[in-house]
C-alpha cells in the first residue's frame, strides 16, 4: 500500500503544482491584460478608498476635506467641498467614476500620501506610534480674495484673475459660469452622471475654468504685447508720433481699419496707448512684419500651455501663422488684439505683472505648499521666471503708458483706487464681430497697483457683453470698476489685512472633521 | 507482558524524540500565532489607519488557545508529528485575519467558532485515546455519516442556500452535516476496507471479460457511489459530491492497490458528470461561468471576474493587508478567501498557503506511510485527502483551473460546520500519528487513563479475591 500512499502524495503535489502555475498566470502573466480591463475598477477603487488629506486656501478655509462614512456604504470616505462653488475651479472634484480634476487630480498623491517621501516619513512616524501619512495642500488662492471676485462678477459671465507679479502666486481666480462639485462627488452612480452629463452639456463649459484653461478674444489690451514688441524692436520709441486719422488702408487689400467707434485718434505713443486706438498699433504690426511679430508674441508665452501647476492648461494663440506674409492686413488686425489673436485670462494677469515687475514673466502657480500628515513642510513652490519678453527699460516705459490710461485714457473713468493709490491699467473691448450681433464684445481690463511697488496684478474679462443705449460695452466702464474693486479689496479693504501666517493644520484626520 | 503492575504504571518515561517534537510543535505554534498577530494588526492599519487597541488582548487569547490545544497534545499525544497543529494554526490565523479585515461581525461568529473548534478538538483528543477503537464503531458511523448526508434533504430541516441544499437549521442554528459526514465515512471505509481489502482485490466474480469482487463486498462501494450522486443531483453540491467520490476511488485504489479502481472511478465520475450537465442547468451553469466568465461579466460571471481581478491587482507582493479591495468579490469570506488572500498578500502570501496545505498533506500521508496498520493507513490517507483535495477543488475553482465548486477551504474559510469539523480531523490526525510514533517504539507505549483506570479496577477486583481467597 506504500507505494500508492507514494504515488498520491505525488498526485496530491501535482494538482498544487497546477494550482501555483494558475497562480503565476493570473498573478503575473496576464496582470497586466487583467489591469488594464476597463470594467476593472480595483485600482481606482483603492485609490479612492484612502484617507485623503484636506485642500487649504492660503487664508486657512477648507476648501476640500473628507470624511468617513458610515459603515455599510460603498466607498469608505466622503469627500466634501464646504466652499461650494467658490473654489472648484482650483480644487476641482474627485469622483470615483468620473475621476477628478484640477489640484485633486495633480495633486492626489500628496493628498492619499503615495508620494515616497510621505511614504518613508510615515514609516518613520510609524515606528512612533503616529499613522497615516494623508497630506495638505495649501493653495495660493486667498479664500477673501476669491470671495471678493465672485461677488464683484455678481454671475455674469467672465472671469477674475489676480496675481503676484514678483512671485507668480495666483491669490484670486474665480469664474463664471461655475459649479458645486458636492452636487456629485458623492452622489450614487446615476445621479452623478446625470449632473456631470448636465454640467458638460451646459453652455459656458461650466466643468472648464475659463480663468486658465480657454482663451478669449482680448481686444486691446493685446496692444501691451504689441507694444513691448515694437519697443524692444527699436522700431518706436515712446516719443513716436502717429498722424491723427480715422482710417488706414492696410497693404494688400482696400478695406481700410478704422479707429474704435471710427473715431479719430493720434498722436505720441504714450497718447495713442492711453486713448487705445487702433491704426498705430495695426501699423507697428505691419511694419514690424509676420516674422518679428510672430516672434514677439511667442517671447511672451503665446502659442504655450501655460506653465501653471493644474491641469490641461489652455495656450493662448496668435492665431494661423502660415501665409501671414500674404495676409498682412490679418497681421495688422492681430496688433491690436482681434481676428484670430486669443488669450487665456491668466495670460493676459501674466502680461500686466510682466509689465510690473520689471519685464520677468513668473510661472503663475495655484499651490504655494504641500504638507505631511504631521504639519511638516513636503514642498514649497519656489518663484521661476517663465519668460523674459521685455528688458526692464521697456517694462518702465510700458507701466508708465499704462499709469497713463488709469490716469487719462480709456480707464479713467473707472479705476482710481480708494486712497490714491496709484494704478496702472490697459483695457480693451474684443468685437467679436458676430454678424447676427454686431455689438457683442468681451469686455477686458489689466492692472496692477500700487503702480510704483506693484503688488497685485488683475485681469478681469466679462464675456459676451453687448452695449446698450446708456452704456458702451467697453473694457473701461464694464470690466474697469471689478479691476478697482478687487485692487481696492486687496489694497485698502478687508483683503488688505496681513493674512494669518501660514500656520496650516496637520492633515485633518478622518473623524477630527469640523 | 504483565504491564498491569501498580509500580509499573507509575513510571513515565521520558522521550527524548517525543520532547523534541512538543519542543517543535510549540515553537512553530507561538510563530503561527504571532504571525497571525501581525497580520491582524497590519490589517488594521491598512484598513483604519490605526493599531487595534486589543491587539495584546486578541494574540494573549489566540496564544492560549493554541497552548490549550498544544498540552493537550502533551498529554496525551506527545509522540504526534509536531508540524500537523501549527500548519492548521497559521491557515486558521490567515483566515480569521481575513475574515475580520472582510466582515466585523462574521468575525466574532468566526471567533466563537474557533473556541468550539479547539474545544471539538481537545475534546476529540481526550476521547479518542485509540485510534483502533474508531474501527469498533465502524458500522455507527457508516450510518451516522448516511444519516448527516442526507439530513438536509429532510423537509423541514434542510434549507436551500445559494441553491445548493446542504444546510441544516435547527432553531437558531444553522449547520452543514455534510462537513461531518465525510469524516465518518472516510472512518467507515478506512474500518470496511481494512477488513475486506484482500477479498475485494481477489477479484473472484467474472461477468464476460470483466473480473469483479464478490457483488457483496462491492457493495458499499456502489452505495457510497451512490451517496456521491445523491450529493449532486439532489443537494447541487458538485463540490461535495468530487470530493466524496475522490475520497471512496483512493482509498479503494490504496486499499486494494489496484489501479483499476482508480480508472473505473474516473469513468463512473465522468459518467454522473456528464449525466448532470446535460440533465441539470446549474451545472450547465457552472460550466459556462469557467469556460467564459466574460460571457456574462455583471451578473453570472461577476463573481469570478471580480477574483480574477483582485488576484491580479495583488500581483506578486499583494496590495498590503487591508488596502486592496476583496469585498467586491461576493461571498469572499467563504468560497473566495483564497482570491482575498491573492489580493492582499499577493502570489507570495497565496504560496504560502498552497504550501501550507502540500506540508499538512505531506505530514499526513507520512502518517500513512509509518504505521503498519491497515486501518490507521487508509483511516490517514482518508482524511488528508479530504483536507488536500477539498483545498484543491476551492482554490482550483477560484483561480479558474476547474469549475467553481462551492466548498469551503479548510480551516481558512467562515464557517462553523467547517472548522469544528476540520479540527475533529486534525485530532484524529495527530492521534494516529502519535499511535504509529508508539507502535515505531519511538516512545513507550504507556497505556491510556482509560486504561489506566480499567487496570487500576481490575487490580483492585484482584486483590479483593486473592484476599478473599486467603480468609
Amino acid at each position: 500500500m506504500n507505494r500508492q500512499i507514494r504515488q498520491l502524495a505525488v498526485g496530491i503535489m501535482a494538482c498544487y503544482v497546477v494550482l501555483f502555475v494558475a497562480l503565476n498566470y493570473w498573478q503575473v502573466g496576464r496582470k497586466p491584460e487583467l489591469d488594464a480591463r476597463f470594467d476593472n475598477t480595483r485600482q481606482v477603487l483603492r485609490e479612492f478608498n484612502r484617507p485623503r488629506g484636506p485642500i487649504v486656501t492660503a487664508d486657512g478655509q477648507v476648501a476640500a476635506v473628507s470624511f468617513p462614512t458610515a459603515p455599510g456604504e460603498p466607498y469608505d470616505f466622503r469627500r466634501e467641498y464646504p466652499t461650494g462653488d467658490l473654489l472648484s475651479d482650483i480644487t476641482g472634484y474627485y469622483t470615483f467614476a468620473f475621476g477628478s480634476t484640477q489640484v485633486e487630480r495633480m495633486y492626489g498623491d500628496v493628498l492619499t500620501g503615495t508620494t515616497t517621501e510621505q511614504q518613508v516619513r510615515g514609516l518613520a512616524d510609524l515606528l512612533g506610534g503616529d499613522v497615516g501619512t494623508t497630506g495638505t495642500v495649501e493653495l495660493a488662492i486667498r479664500n477673501d480674495a476669491q470671495e471678493a471676485a465672485q461677488f464683484l462678477l455678481g454671475g455674469r459671465t467672465g472671469s477674475i484673475t489676480v496675481i503676484e507679479p514678483a512671485t507668480g502666486a495666483i491669490r484670486a481666480m474665480y469664474s463664471n459660469p461655475t459649479y458645486d462639485p458636492n452636487t456629485f462627488v458623492n452622489a450614487d452612480f446615476d445621479v452623478a452622471q446625470a449632473a456631470i452629463t448636465e454640467l458638460q452639456n451646459a453652455d459656458g463649459n461650466p466643468l472648464l475654468a475659463q480663468a486658465y484653461q480657454e482663451r478669449f478674444m482680448p481686444g486691446s489690451t493685446f496692444k501691451v504685447v504689441t507694444t513691448g514688441i515694437a519697443l524692444e524692436s527699436g522700431l518706436v520709441t515712446p516719443d513716436s508720433v502717429f498722424e491723427n486719422e480715422r482710417e488706414w488702408v492696410p497693404p494688400q487689400t482696400n478695406d481700410p481699419i478704422q479707429n474704435y467707434n471710427g473715431s479719430l485718434c493720434g498722436g505720441d505713443l504714450p497718447t495713442v496707448f492711453a486713448r487705445s486706438c487702433n491704426i498705430p498699433f495695426a501699423q507697428m504690426s505691419t511694419l514690424l512684419g509676420p516674422e518679428a511679430m510672430v516672434g514677439g508674441v511667442s517671447a511672451w508665452g503665446i502659442g504655450e500651455e501655460l506653465p501653471i501647476d493644474l491641469p490641461r492648461p489652455a495656450a493662448s494663440t496668435f492665431g494661423d501663422t502660415e501665409n501671414l506674409a500674404q495676409e498682412l492686413p490679418l497681421l495688422a488686425i492681430r496688433g491690436f488684439g482681434q481676428s484670430e489673436v486669443q488669450m487665456v485670462p491668466l495670460h493676459m494677469a501674466m502680461v500686466a505683472a510682466t509689465v510690473a515687475n520689471g519685464g520677468r514673466m513668473m510661472e503663475p502657480y495655484a499651490v504655494q505648499a504641500t504638507y505631511d500628515q504631521a504639519g511638516r513642510v513636503l514642498d514649497r513652490t519656489s518663484p521661476e521666471v517663465w519668460k523674459t519678453p521685455i528688458s526692464p527699460a521697456t517694462a518702465e516705459i510700458e507701466r508708465q503708458f499704462m499709469i497713463g490710461v488709469a490716469e487719462r485714457g480709456t480707464a479713467s473713468c473707472c479705476i482710481a483706487l480708494e486712497g490714491g493709490i496709484p494704478v496702472a491699467a490697459k483695457t480693451g473691448t474684443a468685437e467679436l464681430g458676430d454678424p447676427t450681433n454686431p455689438d457683442l464684445s468681451h469686455a477686458w481690463i489689466v492692472a496692477f497697483a500700487p503702480a510704483d511697488a506693484p503688488r497685485y496684478a488683475v485681469s478681469v474679462v466679462l464675456t459676451d457683453v453687448q452695449s446698450t443705449a446708456d452704456v458702451a460695452a467697453t473694457g473701461g466702464r464694464l470690466a474697469g470698476p471689478l479691476a478697482k474693486g478687487m485692487l481696492d479689496f486687496l489694497l485698502t479693504g478687508p483683503g488688505s489685512q496681513p493674512i494669518s501666517p501660514s500656520t496650516v493644520p496637520p492633515s485633518t484626520v478622518p473623524g477630527d472633521g469640523p | 507482558m504483565t504491564a498491569l503492575d501498580e509500580t509499573e504504571l507509575d513510571v513515565v518515561a521520558e522521550s527524548p524524540l517525543a520532547r523534541s517534537r512538543r519542543t517543535t510543535e510549540l515553537t512553530l505554534l507561538v510563530m503561527a500565532a504571532l504571525i497571525t498577530g501581525a497580520a491582524y494588526t497590519i490589517t488594521a492599519l491598512g484598513t483604519n489607519a490605526e493599531i487595534p487597541p486589543g491587539i495584546v488582548v486578541f494574540v494573549g487569547i489566540l496564544l492560549g488557545l493554541l497552548l490549550c490545544a498544544h498540552v493537550v497534545v502533551r498529554l496525551v499525544a506527545r509522540g504526534a508529528d509536531g508540524t500537523l497543529l501549527p500548519l492548521a494554526a497559521l491557515l486558521h490565523g490567515i483566515g480569521f485575519v481575513m475574515i475580520t479585515r472582510l466582515d466585523d461581525e462574521l468575525a466574532g461568529l468566526q471567533a466563537t467558532w474557533s473556541l468550539v473548534a479547539i474545544v471539538a478538538f481537545v475534546a476529540t483528543m481526550l476521547i479518542v485515546q485509540r485510534a483502533t477503537d474508531l474501527a469498533r464503531y465502524s458500522w455507527l458511523f457508516f450510518f451516522g455519516g448516511a444519516f448527516l448526508l442526507l439530513l438536509p434533504l429532510a423537509p423541514g430541516l434542510g434549507v436551500n442556500i445559494n441553491g445548493a441544499r446542504i444546510w441544516v437549521s435547527l432553531g437558531p442554528i444553522n449547520f452543514q452535516p455534510g462537513e461531518f459526514a465525510k469524516i465518518a465515512l472516510a472512518i467507515f471505509f478506512a474500518s470496511y476496507l481494512a477488513d475486506r481489502r484482500e477479498l475485494i482485490a481477489a477479484s473472484t466474480w467474472k461477468v464476460g471479460p470483466l473480473h469483479l469482487p464478490e457483488p457483496r463486498y462491492i457493495a458499499p462501494i456502489v452505495m457510497a457511489w451512490g451517496f456521491a450522486v445523491v450529493v449532486m443531483v439532489f443537494q447541487r453540491d458538485l463540490g461535495s459530491s468530487l470530493l466524496f467520490f475522490t475520497l471512496f476511488v483512493v482509498m479503494m485504489w490504496v486499499a486494494t492497490e489496484r489501479v483499476s479502481y482508480l480508472l473505473i472511478g474516473t469513468v463512473l465520475f465522468g459518467a454522473a458528470a456528464y449525466f448532470s450537465w446535460t440533465q441539470f442547468t446549474h451545472v450547465q451553469t457552472r460550466v459556462d461561468i469557467w469556460l467564459d466568465p466574460w460571457a456574462d461579466p455583471l451578473d453570472r460571471g461577476y463573481q469570478i471576474i471580480q477574483s480574477l481581478y483582485g488576484l491580479a491587482d495583488g500581483g506578486i507582493t499583494g496590495t498590503g493587508l487591508g488596502r486592496g479591495n476583496p469585498d467586491q468579490v461576493p461571498e469572499a469570506q467563504n468560497d473566495f478567501i483564497f482570491s482575498s488572500i491573492g489580493e492582499e498578500w499577493g502570489l507570495l502570501g497565496a504560496s504560502a498557503v498552497l504550501m501550507a496545505f502540500v506540508l499538512l498533506v505531506g505530514a499526513g500521508l507520512r502518517i500513512a506511510l509509518r504505521t503498519d496498520r491497515t486501518f490507521e493507513k487508509l483511516l490517514a490517507v482518508g482524511l488528508t485527502t479530504i483536507v488536500g483535495i477539498q483545498g484543491f477543488i476551492i482554490i482550483a475553482g477560484v483561480i479558474k483551473v476547474v469549475p467553481l465548486t462551492g466548498i469551503t477551504l479548510p480551516f481558512v474559510s467562515y464557517g462553523g460546520s467547517s472548522l469544528v469539523a476540520n479540527y475533529i480531523l486534525l485530532a484524529l490526525l495527530i492521534r494516529l500519528s502519535d499511535s504509529s510514533a508508539r507502535r515505531l517504539r519511538e516512545l513507550p507505549d504507556d497505556p491510556t487513563p482509560s486504561e489506566r483506570w480499567k487496570a487500576w479496577r481490575l487490580t483492585r477486583r484482584l486483590r479483593r479475591e486473592k484476599r478473599r481467597a486467603v480468609a
